[in-house]
């Protein structure tokens, strides 16, 4: 079992979703708004006056082997803009109910 | 879930809301009615009291000035004029605007009965009428007939004016022109005196002969049958068979000493119409009803009302206000629908999307038209108020929906999916349009506290335009995002034609955009150069303002004239009907423009209420000219009543004249009159400063139609019977005066029933045995004991001069010399009239004061300043909240100086003045101009807060907010450039305030893009610099304590 969680712009939130059931993924939590900064590029998501955009996060728990189609999935959807960004992280989970 | 959002979620929800807003407006716009104005609760009412045979100066101490001290008491009066005439007195009562005016009708009512009691006995009830002399009639109806000639004015009282009246808002129905019959008995008094006989006598005879008795009922048989004595006249011809007396065995017969005529009145008002006699019929209504209402309901009686008068009589309209009305109107929802055009144009060609055009648009009719549901919910009207203030809203409701859809395409071309693009672009402005929307309301909003007259027009303008922008406000944030999410795609389809047309326009503006960022880059950098040339520019542009005159309302063609013309008092009605004649047939050639021309002559009888009110008399014409409807001629209304003026001089006959350009309409549209007030009780003083003055004043450039109210002096014959004589032959005054009053005037004896009508039967002295002083002599007045004694031997008749009216203004009598502004503005005649007013002598018991539009205007202008103060606080309010800083506002509203140079620009360019008109157009300059410095600072500011130093971020936030500023400066223009063109009928009224937002914003948009960035670098320059002093000293400071350790 690992753990997956996704920070992304708000306006991904529909194809995130999406994208989880497409993989078989029924399980997740979600904040619907944080705020962030990439490390190197992107724009800050702030929900401020400057930089008004802010992010979602999704943290969802899923076998070892759907981790790699769902972080190939979610490479191919922020490929379809730079602006706007998608992170994900993995760790592993020791235990769980 | 924010409203945005939810209305995005729920598209069909928002959709199906906003048809039912659209669905219920046109509702409501169907069934407006259609009005010049907003609805003006009448502030006048008039009492008229009569009280017959009393001369001017009786009326105004027994009637007019007890009447007076007993309304004064009313609350909330304004003002209260008097005027005393010969057997009337008319007391006009002024209240503030905006009371129940019924309440204050009955507080009229209840202290006439108070006062009542303490009236002279022979005074009539005293009549409340709710409106004002100078409303003009609604409709005026001509009659001809021809056999039916005798019988003219009872058939017009019966079949027209009765049904007529009866319509909803109709004041008063008057018939002019139409002779009353009348059966006459002409007396001869030599024959009487043989007979010895009286005028008294004779009118007891007839009315003894004249008489159905009802005898009982009696029983023959089984049945029982009424007894009656039928002794009415049957016809005229019978009252020459009355037995009055008999002489020497022989029976006199009426006929013996008298003439019986079946006739008409002998005093009657003649009136004509286009040359042709014809009596006149004046629908007027009461103040606050609705004019078109009224004349199409007229209209629709009138065919009715002609299948019900016998053949030979023939109505016809002369004139109908309704149609000057229902013209300005369309002239003004053609303004309103090129204006919705322009703006389509100005979107399209800057977005070059027609879906987003669309997204966009769709705001417009659906603001426009909520704004009708206000309308009909609180019992507006369209007018030229109404209408005129969506002509201004069109291009402003588009701007909160441009800035919303330019940020959610921002979002999509940034790779976001519509509906989070939508929910997400419009969550980030949202807060910047409330702002921008809050400053347009501060506004207009203030407009609706106005009071007064003033309160009544811009009060609707200010509801209006609120509503419409709060509408536009709500469409911006939840239809906007939700058909933005459904319509707009990424990188939509451009077809080849598409490419072709657009991209010149493409490369234009970005064109446009890197060549403001260079002027940005230098002005920023030569931050002084261009503080002194704006400076320079704003100080050169108010020179022109000494230029401009000021105006209380524009005057508005609406191509009417009335016109009076007054020869020497007691001139004969044939005399001064051909010359009437005579100025007809002269006009009638002269002026192609003119299509109907009315005028009436003579006394006006006392159920004429118009008549009545009008100053009527033998030696006055009365004119009324309808001319043809605008665009059919070139000469305008004042152009026509200038060349009148001039007609009128050439006839030595007239003594006096006045030409009123609009028919004299109330408050606002025909020219303006500065009126000279001289308050003073003597007669002979103020008379003398008021000739002086009308003199004086006929230097002033500019005015015109002076003319003195008193009217001249009449002669009169009076009789100053001795009362010593009276007594030593038992007489009094009173029987004496009525004797004389009997024989001259006539005393109506009986009444002559015929069909269900009934005609006067008077008896009088024959007119030959009433033209000269001895027949006044010769009158025998008999005593109680039935001795005859010569009037002359009771007292003698003598010729006097009274004035023939007395006018009383707040209880004092006054005397006004008033003049029409005629080729220049208000500011400068009333300079002259001081000029004048200066070199009269004054005695120190005479008050003089300039009314008039003057007054009004200055109260106005007052009142406008006052709040324009109000509204740069309260935009300023709204600013510095908004920006949470008291410096950007303060830079913004560097704004609204180059606003004020660009009105003054405008004014003087178009040769417009600045009256109440430009005056709200320059108030609503405010809210206008500074829309574009806030979108200006806060980009600039945003630019600053992502990290950019202050001279980038001014340029880049100026090249990327370039675009928006001039699309919505260009919608709100170009929306207006329909009303400042428009030459259609009443266009005079609404081009000054279309002209002044105009200049205003162009000129203050063109200076605000480069002095809002200059500034902004100054402020923030100084700002940065206070910083580094700051940092400096605490290194400084932290460099010592260091040492010190």
């Amino acid at each position: 079992m690992k753990s997956i969680f996704i920070a992304f712009d708000q306006a991904y939130y529909d194809q995130i979703i999406a994208l989880l059931s497409t993989n078989h993924v029924r399980g997740f939590t979600e904040w619907e708004s944080v705020k962030g900064r990439g490390s190197k590029t992107g724009e800050p998501h702030f929900g401020s006056h400057a930089w008004p955009s802010q992010n979602s996060a999704i943290i969802t728990i899923v076998d070892d082997v759907k981790i790699k189609p769902i972080l190939a999935d979610l490479r191919d959807l922020d490929a379809t803009s730079k602006q706007m960004g998608i992170r994900a992280f993995v760790w592993n989970i020791e235990d769980g109910m | 879930m924010s409203l945005y959002e939810s209305s995005v979620r729920k598209p069909v929800m928002t959709a199906l809301i906003f048809i039912g807003v659209v669905i219920l407006g046109l509702f409501s716009l169907n069934k407006l009615p259609i009005d010049l104005l907003p609805k003006i609760e009448t502030n006048t009412i008039m009492v008229m009291t009569t009280y017959d045979g009393a001369s001017a100066s009786d009326i105004e101490t027994n009637v007019t000035r007890p009447l007076e001290s007993s309304l004064n008491t009313v609350a909330n009066l304004k003002s209260i004029k008097s005027t005393s005439k010969e057997n009337r007195s008319i007391i006009t009562l002024e209240f503030n605007y905006g009371l129940d005016i019924d309440v204050v009708t009955n507080d009229i009512r209840d202290k006439l009965d108070l006062v009542s009691s303490f009236l002279p006995t022979g005074v009539g009830k005293p009549i409340i009428f709710k409106f004002s002399t100078d409303m003009i009639p609604v409709i005026m109806l001509t009659a001809t007939a021809d056999k039916s000639l005798p019988a003219l004015y009872q058939i017009l009282d019966d079949n027209v004016a009765n049904p007529l009246a009866r319509i909803k808002g109709v004041g008063s129905v008057s018939i002019t022109g139409a002779p009353k019959r009348e059966i006459q008995v002409f007396v001869d008094p030599v024959k009487l005196e043989a007979y010895h006989l009286t005028v008294e006598s004779l009118a007891q005879y007839i009315r003894m002969e004249n008489i159905n008795t009802p005898a009982g009922s009696m029983d023959v048989g089984s049945e029982t049958y009424s007894l009656r004595v039928e002794g009415e006249f049957k016809s005229a011809a019978e009252i020459n068979k009355i037995v009055v007396g008999s002489s020497d065995g022989k029976t006199i017969y009426l006929s013996d000493v008298a003439n019986v005529n079946d006739y008409l009145e002998e005093r009657n008002q003649k009136s004509f119409t286009n040359g042709i006699q014809a009596s006149t019929i004046i629908v007027q209504k009461q103040s606050g009803s609705n004019t078109v209402e009224i004349a199409d309901a007229v209209q629709k009686q009138l065919p009715i009302i002609q299948k019900n008068l016998p053949p030979d009589v023939k109505l016809s309209v002369i004139m109908d206000t309704a149609d000057n009305i229902k013209q300005t109107i369309s002239g003004l929802t053609e303004t309103v629908i090129y204006a919705f055009l322009f703006v389509v144009l100005v979107v399209l060609f800057f977005l070059g999307r027609w879906r987003a055009t669309v997204i966009i648009i769709l705001t417009i009719p659906i603001s426009l038209i909520a704004a009708f549901i206000f309308l009909g919910a609180t019992g507006g009207s369209l007018n030229i108020i109404s209408l005129s203030s969506l002509s201004l809203a069109i291009g402003m409701v588009v701007d909160d929906a441009i800035v919303v859809l330019e940020n959610i395409t921002t979002h999509i071309e940034k790779g976001s999916r519509p509906k989070s693009a939508a929910v997400n672009g419009t969550n980030e402005v949202a807060v910047s349009i409330i702002a921008s929307t809050l400053t347009i309301i501060a506004v207009f909003f203030p407009m609706t506290l106005i009071t007064g007259a003033a309160g009544i027009l811009f009060g609707q303008l200010g509801w209006m335009v609120t509503i419409i922008i709060t509408v536009s406000l709500i469409c911006a944030l939840t239809l906007t995002p939700m058909l933005a999410s459904q319509l707009l795609q990424l990188n939509p389809y451009r077809s080849k034609m598409f490419n072709k047309i657009y991209s010149p326009i493409e490369q234009f503006l970005d064109g446009m955009d890197s060549k403001y960022a260079t002027i940005v880059n230098w002005s920023v950098r030569h931050r002084k150069s261009i503080v002194a040339f704006t400076t320079i520019f704003f100080i050169l542009s108010i020179i022109p303002a000494k230029f401009i005159g000021t105006e209380f309302y524009p005057a508005q063609d609406n191509g009417r004239i009335a016109l009076t013309l007054e020869l020497p008092i007691g001139t004969r009605s044939d005399i001064t009907i051909e010359i009437a004649k005579k100025m007809t047939e002269q006009w009638k050639k002269k002026y192609p423009e003119m299509s109907m021309i009315n005028y009436s002559v003579g006394q006006a009888s006392s159920s004429n209420v118009w008549g009545s009110f009008q100053a009527n008399g033998s030696n006055l014409a009365s004119f009324s000219i309808g001319l043809k409807p605008l665009s059919e001629r070139k000469r305008s209304m004042f152009e026509i009543c200038d060349s009148l003026r001039i007609d009128i001089l050439q006839i030595p006959e007239i003594r006096k004249s006045n030409v009123i350009a609009g028919g004299g309409m109330s408050m606002m549209g025909g020219q303006s009159t500065l009126d000279v007030e001289i308050y003073g009780f003597d007669f002979i003083e103020t008379d003398k400063i008021a000739s002086q003055l009308s003199k004086g004043l006929k230097n002033v450039n500019g005015l015109v139609n002076t003319r003195v109210s008193r009217e001249e002096y009449t002669p009169e014959y009076q009789v100053e019977f001795d009362r010593e004589k009276l007594a030593s032959n038992g007489l009094n005054i009173n029987t004496a005066s009525n004797y004389l009053r009997n024989r001259i005037n006539g005393l109506t004896a009986s009444l002559f029933r015929e069909d269900g009508q009934e005609y006067n039967i008077k008896v009088a002295y024959a007119p030959e045995y009433r033209q000269s002083i001895e027949a006044i002599e010769n009158i025998l007045i008999y005593n109680s004991r039935g001795q005859a004694i010569r009037l002359s031997e009771l007292g003698k008749v003598v010729e006097r001069f009274t004035p023939p009216t007395i006018e009383r203004k707040n209880r004092q009598r006054l005397i006004t010399v008033s003049s029409t502004v005629s080729g220049t503005t208000l500011d400068k005649a009333v300079e002259g009239i001081n000029v004048e007013l200066k070199k009269i002598n004054i005695p120190s018991n005479v008050y003089v004061t300039i009314a008039g539009s003057y007054k009004d205007q200055q109260e106005s202008f007052g009142d406008l300043g006052t709040l324009l103060l109000i509204i740069v606080m309260l935009v300023f309010i709204v600013m510095a909240s908004q920006f949470e800083s008291l410096t950007y506002p303060f830079i913004i509203m560097f704004s609204i100086p180059f606003a004020i140079s660009g009105v003054v620009l405008a004014l003087g360019v178009s040769g417009s003045t600045l009256n109440m008109m430009s005056f709200v157009g320059l108030i609503m300059l405010i809210g206008i101009v500074v829309k574009n410095g806030i979108v200006l600072v806060d980009y600039i500011n945003l630019n600053r807060e992502r990290g950019m130093g202050v001279i980038r971020a001014v340029v880049n936030g100026g090249e990327s907010r370039l675009r928006p500023v001039i699309m919505t400066t260009l919608t709100t223009i170009l929306g207006m450039l329909p009303l400042a063109l428009s030459n259609s009928q009443g266009s005079e009224m609404w081009k000054p305030m279309a002209i002044t937002v105009i200049g205003g914003l162009t000129v203050s948009t063109m200076l605000t893009l480069i002095i809002v960035p200059t500034l902004y670098t100054m402020f923030a320059a100084s700002g940065i610099k206070r910083q580094h002093r700051k940092n400096k000293k605490l290194a400084a400071l932290n460099q010592a304590n260091k040492l010190d350790n």
